[in-house]
């Protein structure tokens, strides 16, 4: 009997300090809440404004994510001036999640890298407001088809010291020109 | 009181000579706004979980103590993390997941075990202080010589708009720095020189003895 009663001291004591715990988190996400998907949709808006410049709303057409040669399309927006794909290719340290205006011709209007987690100093200079990260991405601006950087016989500079970081944004670009002349394609 | 700054900044610091939450030291000690960020974020949830621990040590039977300090552990950490991700999104950005994972954050866990469910609530804040402290002076050290030597600036994240003043032209940074074997070749020069004045002091101080 003894016994019994040692278990359910055990239990029930560890039952309410995760009541009381889960309780007070759920506070603090009350409180929370309605900021950080404030803050993840202004965040989402800005990339759009940032590679393509419309008139009026971008409207979501797409958030099922889903991967096409390892790059993963995470959602598509369509504006009055072409649509935006947010890609996450794989870059170096993880995921880059990153933004590409495509027009309807197909020609890259902007890049815009929202997060990633690549190297300080290094591969993080492809989204850095810096002039060596600015001229990395304008580099993408009016191209079209499929790219590649010079070291793999392409036209795009690879940031020093950082291949892998070049060649997952320039995969990624190639997804979502290849995503958007499907969507053209299918209309 | 004294002993226990001092145990927290030098001789019993967290970093340096418990060698504890080496992971999340190594992987964001690159600007000086994380290591900041991260020290702030670590002495709060330190307090907090040493202070919750501490009151509640009676109660918590040994055999399930390390699950209820876990939990109580992992609820700081993620009010914390959701508060940062509300009021300091850019700080969350910049330190991403190392954030919930200051959960198995040995630092943590260890003040847990080894002080606060032995001494009384009052010792254990000042002990969730201090070792905070600690933690976030010999962080941003590291941060500041990586960012220094690594990238040339001094302030990344926080001076002159998030980049930081160039006081060494980029170019002639050494990168190796920013990566984390960087990171292990300045904190074990931190280490020797933390030794080095513990050392001195006690030097200093048996002479005063005399």
């Amino acid at each position: 009997m003894s016994n019994l009663k040692h278990i359910l001291r055990l239990s029930i004591t560890l039952l309410l300090i995760t009541a009381f715990i889960a309780a007070a988190l759920a506070g603090v996400n009350a409180i929370t809440e309605d900021r950080i998907a404030t803050i993840q949709a202004d965040k989402t808006q800005d990339a759009i404004s940032d590679v393509l410049t419309f008139k009026g709303e971008a409207v979501l057409l797409e958030n099922t994510p889903e991967k096409v040669n390892g790059v993963t399309i995470t959602a598509v927006y369509e504006t009055s001036a072409g649509y935006a794909v947010q890609v996450e290719p794989a870059g170096f340290g993880g995921g880059i999640n990153m933004m590409v205006g495509v027009d309807f011709e197909g020609k890259v209007t902007g890049i815009s890298i929202i997060s990633h987690a690549e190297t300080a100093g290094l591969g993080a200079v492809a989204a850095a407001d810096t002039g060596a990260g600015e001229a990395f991405r304008g580099q993408f601006v009016g191209q079209s088809g499929q790219l590649s950087v010079t070291k793999d016989g392409g036209t795009i500079d690879a940031i020093s010291s950082s291949t892998i970081t070049s060649r997952a944004v320039t995969e990624g670009v190639n997804a979502a020109i290849a995503c958007a002349s499907r969507l053209k394609g299918g209309q | 009181m004294k002993k226990q700054f001092m145990e927290g900044l030098l001789t019993k610091n967290p970093v340096l000579v418990q060698l504890l939450g080496l992971c999340s030291t190594m992987a964001i000690s690159t600007s000086l706004f994380n290591g900041i960020g991260m020290g702030v974020s670590v002495t709060i949830i330190l307090i907090c979980s040493n202070v919750l621990i501490s009151a509640l040590r009676k109660v918590i039977p040994s055999n399930i103590r390390i699950a209820a300090y876990i939990v109580i552990i992992a609820g700081f950490v993620t009010m914390v993390d959701l508060l940062i991700q509300a009021f300091l999104p850019d700080l969350a950005e910049s330190l991403g997941v190392f954030i919930p994972l200051i959960v198995v954050n040995c630092i943590v866990l260890g003040r847990a075990e080894a002080f606060a469910s032995k001494n009384g609530v009052g010792a254990s804040a000042l002990d969730g202080l201090f070792q905070g402290i600690g933690y976030t002076v010999a962080l941003v050290i590291i941060c500041i010589v990586r960012e220094l030597l690594g990238n040339g600036t001094f302030g990344g994240g926080l001076l002159n708009g998030g980049e930081g003043i160039q006081i060494i032209p980029a170019d002639f940074g050494a990168k190796i720095l920013t990566m984390p074997f960087g990171g292990f070749l300045v904190l074990g020069l931190l280490i020797a020189a933390s030794q080095w004045l513990v050392k001195r002091m006690e030097k200093k101080e048996k002479e005063g003895n005399k």
